[in-house]
């Protein structure tokens, strides 16, 4: 009960933060542009909360639960869009382009899927020590047109990596619909790298959970990689400016209906959760982060020249992981 | 202490850096069992393992890409494209997620890609080029690139263990051409340069395989007392050392193999402009491959790169004004 | 409703609705003035290249103002609307949120205005084009450099390079083989031909705060600028300034001429110039005569406590300068030959400050060196006085002994001019001053 509302929660959070933070876009406190992951909540809210602490995360721009989950608070996210000194990446990078490397989280890069590369180098690095851990990453329908998808899916298949591939197929890579990107879907060419694919409902957060969670523990058995390919639908424009004229009405209007966070709420009102009351007090949670991030300050220059080159090399740090399944397992592991 | 080649140094540094430190992995392609295609890791899978020194798919976006996300979990990886040219194909995990990483997010991405670089054996279009300057245009990369059979060993070790990404460019010419007395043990050669001899009438800067050829075109010129300056490292640039040299010579011929188009030697020349005016008694003469890609028959690939007889001439002529 | 004095206007501007988009144009208001809006709550449409959406309220409160009319368009950031607000409700309650942040690139911008090298200007690539010697001779930045620093000219240097041309070894020579034939006195020439103040740092962006500069070929009487227009903007500032010198104060010249037996034989003593005497005997002087130790604005006359005594440097082919001895009337000769030897080196090596330039209140201008007798120079304004020294030389003279006899001497003499401004003072107050400028040289204890 207590994993079902923790999803709930990652999901109402990421909603509000990021409609608190278009909100803020339009009054111009948010600079460049804004990207947000409307409808695709269940995505990275399953899939980051089957991960363990030890394991490593590269985190794609529609999948902020992933970053909650982790342990990053919504005023640092809020600070980050804003571009404020209070940001993870203290203004010098945008909106989604963050990942706190305390909490084993790398952010993204504009070049998709770059990141697929790196999560695959993480996985192999366990695999050479022999350490009971995955990397996952998440990336687009449209990245799986590029070569480091390719390069990707083969390096992690001839070696038989254990990292988790989440392909996020929200049906639209900026505009460009599903049958001008690929001929075949990309979950039927797992196979022919040598490994697991599976399809999942992505708008069920719970589904995407158990399917991750599956391959997690295929990858740290041994068993390789897996492509999950997690179907949804991307309900707001590809970023503040698009008002995606060129997706049909009927199209948004049936996906509403399967709206992901309305799917994780009924399901926890059927087991008399007060669902309200964990909605006030995300939006509680929300105004005070936004308070909060709005009263920091902006970077100033005189450090813009610093840290281009680092002087030490400090491996990324641990996140939260608030699946009961590893607060149980730490307990065995401290009885024992 | 061992007489060495600059390609017996190179190896002696990664098999050192493999023995002292577990999380030294060797990455590229035909590295392992086959030894390389330079023979730089000849030996290694036999002692290490191949999955410390490791065969890759034939990948330099993956190559690049993996190790950084190696590195970022702990580990030290060493890349090598087997050619220089290649790492076109590696150019945006280098550029856009190694280069950037840590001053986006303060992560430290600690790779070293070793860039088997230069010409003038007819290797043609694809296997003659010196890209160092696509790196030093790339915030957060650095580029270091050896002339001789210590430093080559001595910056090696330095590029493994700092904790950025560094560009090794071994030049493919001096691999087996140049020899000299190297330590045993592990040093570490600084990012900075050295006077490879001192002078005071001229100064030619040079850095890898043009340090040899400007030696050798100022050996005796007519007398001239000719500084060499071989920078060993692009970035950082040692702009001390340069605008010593202008200082002391106030003459200076600047050699690149490079194409001449914003290359290394563009950007020492614009240094000495800025910075070594007064200091300056004549132009600042640059020696580079023109813009051309470098071309396959013998004739035509020694037309177009720099060899000691156009050093010695830009020198001269210098000397004369 | 209206404001209480607690509320605070809150600026509603147009958004950037993606990174591209410059303008907007309002579609339609959603409220008016005066009405009472939620925060959130939507308060126009607008319509931009991109996308048409709605903008919320930044804050609860009172729409105060509305600025932008229906299907006006506007650049992104500009004030649609002002919203009063009381304050506590909203998170951009507090004053960050003011209209002030509502601008971070303001912020962003890192404008070195402080930190730009103020010695950025000393390398002037003029140099490198100057001529002298006759038309064709060019000299090379290093070359320049060493000619400036010990005084050479570079037309009497032969050159061993290419076409004759001077290079480094050849002026290094010089220096070398006449370096120390100066004797007493190595250091070269203090003076050019007038005072010049420099530009202050706002203007342009080659002005140096410190350091005068000339183009190379500027104080060669040959020197004919080839190429059109030839005179660099230092040039022709130094001369705005001496042509606005001269068309504003009534310029008089007067010369006395002065035995330097004594002052000779003090400096071979103490091992100081000419000058140092002459300095301190000119700030006796203008204790005496404080009417020329004075600035003079329009009509603002003022005489200022200290003498703050401007010396002219010249930089060789950059021009000159004038660097200031404050409080100079509490220096022995020792003392003004020490400071005097400093503020030239250091006007040399470019590291004069804005405090060494400013603030003179006489001058003294020294172009001895070259063996010229009288000269005229120019008053630095708003100065009222400037003296020159020129050459020392030996002449014959008639002297009166004790007794009266006359007979004919050999005498170390020279000529000071002082030239003053009419509108400040008379020809006897000038003649009076500079008696007793003489009466202190030939009286100096032997």
């Amino acid at each position: 009960m207590e994993d079902r509302i923790w999803l709930l929660r990652a999901m109402l959070l990421m909603r509000g933060i990021e409609e608190r933070a278009m909100s803020l876009y339009r009054q111009g406190k948010v600079p460049g542009s804004f990207y947000d992951g409307y409808g695709q909540e269940a995505v990275s809210a399953g899939a980051a909360f089957a991960m363990a602490p030890e394991d490593r995360l590269c985190i794609l721009h529609r999948d902020l639960a992933a970053h909650l989950i982790r342990g990053v608070t919504p005023a640092r996210i809020l600070s980050q869009y804003m571009g404020r000194a209070a940001g993870i990446t203290r203004g010098r990078d945008g909106n989604v382009h963050f990942g706190d490397r305390r909490l084993g989280c790398v952010g993204m890069v504009s070049m998709l899927p770059d990141m697929m590369l790196v999560a695959t180098g993480m996985a192999m690095a366990f695999k050479l020590r022999g350490e009971r851990r995955c990397a996952l990453t998440w990336f687009g329908d449209g990245s799986t047109s590029r070569g480091d998808f390719h390069e990707a899916m083969n390096w992690a298949g001839v070696q038989k990596l254990p990292v988790v591939f989440i392909l996020e197929n929200n049906q639209y890579a900026y505009s460009t619909p599903l049958d001008k990107q690929f001929a075949v879907d990309p979950v039927e060419r797992a196979a022919a790298y040598g490994f697991t694919g599976v399809t999942v409902d992505g708008n069920d957060a719970e589904a995407m959970f158990e399917a991750t969670l599956e391959a997690r523990t295929r990858a740290v058995d041994g068993g390789g990689p897996t492509l999950i390919e997690a179907v949804t639908m991307r309900m707001h424009g590809h970023a503040a400016h698009d008002d995606m004229k060129y997706v049909p009405k009927e199209q948004v209007e049936e996906w509403r209906r399967r709206d992901p966070v309305e799917r994780q709420e009924r399901r926890l009102r059927e087991l008399d959760v007060d669902v309200d009351a964990l909605r006030a007090e995300i939006t509680a949670e929300i105004d005070a982060a936004a308070t909060e991030a709005l009263a920091g300050p902006m970077p100033t220059p005189d450090s813009v020249l610093d840290g281009v080159f680092a002087t030490e090399a400090e491996p990324l740090g641990d996140g939260q992981a608030p699946w009961s399944g590893y607060a149980r397992a730490d307990a065995a592991g401290g009885d024992a | 202490m061992a007489p060495l080649t600059y390609l017996q140094a190179i190896s002696a540094a990664l098999r050192d850096e493999l023995r002292a430190d577990e999380r030294v992995l060797m990455m590229g392609e035909d590295i392992g069992v086959f030894g390389g295609a330079f023979k730089v890791t000849d030996g290694f899978a036999a002692e290490f393992g191949s999955d410390r020194v490791m065969d890759t798919p034939l990948a330099e976006s993956a190559i690049i890409g993996c190790a950084i996300g190696a590195a970022v979990v702990g580990m030290r990886p060493v890349c090598e494209m087997q050619f220089a040219d290649f790492i076109s194909c590696g150019f945006d995990q280098l550029v856009n997620v190694a280069g950037k990483m840590h001053y986006r997010q303060d992560l430290a991405v600690p790779i070293t890609v070793r860039l088997p670089s230069g010409g003038g054996f007819s290797g043609g279009p694809f296997h003659s080029q010196n890209p160092e300057a696509l790196f030093m245009h790339s915030p957060g990369i650095k580029v270091v690139a050896p002339s001789t059979a210590e430093d080559a060993k001595g910056l090696l070790h330095a590029a493994i263990r700092d904790p950025n990404p560094v560009c090794f460019m071994e030049h493919k010419h001096l691999y087996r051409r140049v020899k000299g007395e190297v330590p045993d043990e592990i040093y570490e050669t600084p990012f900075t340069a050295r006077v490879a001899r001192p002078g005071t009438d001229l100064a030619v800067i040079a850095y890898g395989a043009m340090v040899e050829v400007a030696l050798q075109a100022t050996a005796d010129l007519d007398g001239a007392s000719v500084e060499v300056l071989d920078l060993r490292s692009l970035v950082p640039l040692d702009e001390e050392a340069i605008l010593d040299s202008v200082k002391r010579c106030s003459k200076v011929v600047v050699v690149d193999e490079a194409n001449m188009t914003c290359a290394a030697g563009a950007q020492v020349a614009a240094l000495i402009a800025e910075k070594g005016f007064e200091d300056l008694d004549g132009p600042v003469v640059r020696v580079a491959t023109p813009d051309v890609p470098i071309p396959f028959s013998p004739p035509l690939e020694q037309a177009v790169l720099p060899g000691v007889d156009r050093v010695k001439e830009a020198c001269r002529d210098l000397l004369e004004y | 409703m209206t404001s209480s004095s607690t509320d605070t206007l809150i600026d509603v501007t147009m958004p950037q609705m993606g990174v591209s988009v410059a303008e907007g144009t309002v579609v339609a208001w959603r409220v008016g003035v005066g009405d009472a809006i939620e925060a959130e709550q939507t308060i126009c449409d607008i319509s931009t290249d991109k996308i048409d959406t709605e903008v919320p309220a930044p804050v609860s409160g009172v729409v105060a103002e509305i600025l932008v009319d229906v299907d006006q368009t506007v650049d992104v950031g500009t004030v649609m609307a002002r919203i009063s607000s009381s304050g506590g409700a909203a998170p951009s309650e507090n004053g960050s949120a003011a209209p002030t942040e509502a601008a971070p690139a303001d912020t962003a911008t890192p404008e070195p205005e402080a930190s730009v090298p103020a010695s950025s200007g000393v390398t002037a690539p003029t140099r490198a084009a100057s001529r002298s010697g006759g038309p064709g001779r060019r000299y090379s930045p290093v070359v320049s450099r060493i000619a400036a620093e010990h005084g050479i000219d570079l037309s009497t240097v032969e050159g061993t390079g290419r076409d004759g041309r001077v290079r480094k070894q050849d002026v290094l020579a010089v220096v070398n083989g006449n370096g120390h034939a100066g004797g007493a006195v190595a250091d070269p020439p203090l003076h050019i031909e007038s005072p010049y103040r420099p530009d202050p740092p706002e203007v342009g962006g080659t002005g140096s705060a410190q350091v005068a500069k000339a183009p190379a070929g500027s104080s060669d009487a040959g020197g004919v600028v080839t190429g059109g227009g030839g005179l660099s903007r230092i040039r022709r500032t130094i001369g705005e300034r001496m042509k606005q010198s001269l068309d504003t104060a009534a310029t008089c010249t007067t010369w006395i001429e002065v035995d330097m037996s004594r002052v000779e034989a003090a400096r071979a003593k103490l091992g100081v110039t000419a000058l140092a005497f002459v300095a301190r005997a000119t700030i006796d002087a203008l204790r005496e005569h404080p009417a020329l130790n004075a600035w003079l604005n329009g009509e603002d006359y003022t005489r200022p406590q200290d003498v703050n005594l401007g010396i002219a440097v010249s930089l060789g082919e950059d021009g000159l300068i004038v660097p200031v001895i404050h409080k100079a009337q509490e220096l022995s000769v020792e003392g003004l030959a020490a400071r005097i030897r400093d503020i030239a080196r250091r006007a040399r090596a470019r590291e004069l400050t804005a405090d060494d330039v400013l603030g003179g209140t006489f001058t003294i201008t020294n172009p001895g060196q070259y063996g010229s007798i009288m000269a005229t120079p120019i008053i630095n304004l708003p100065q009222v006085g400037i003296l020159d020294l020129e050459a020392v030389v030996k002449r014959a003279v008639v002297v009166t002994d004790s007794d009266g006899n006359d007979s004919i001497a050999i005498r170390p003499m020279t000529i000071l001019g002082l030239s003053w401004d009419h509108r400040a003072l008379d020809g006897a107050l000038s003649a009076q001053f500079l008696a007793t400028v003489k009466r202190r040289l030939e009286t100096l204890p032997s």
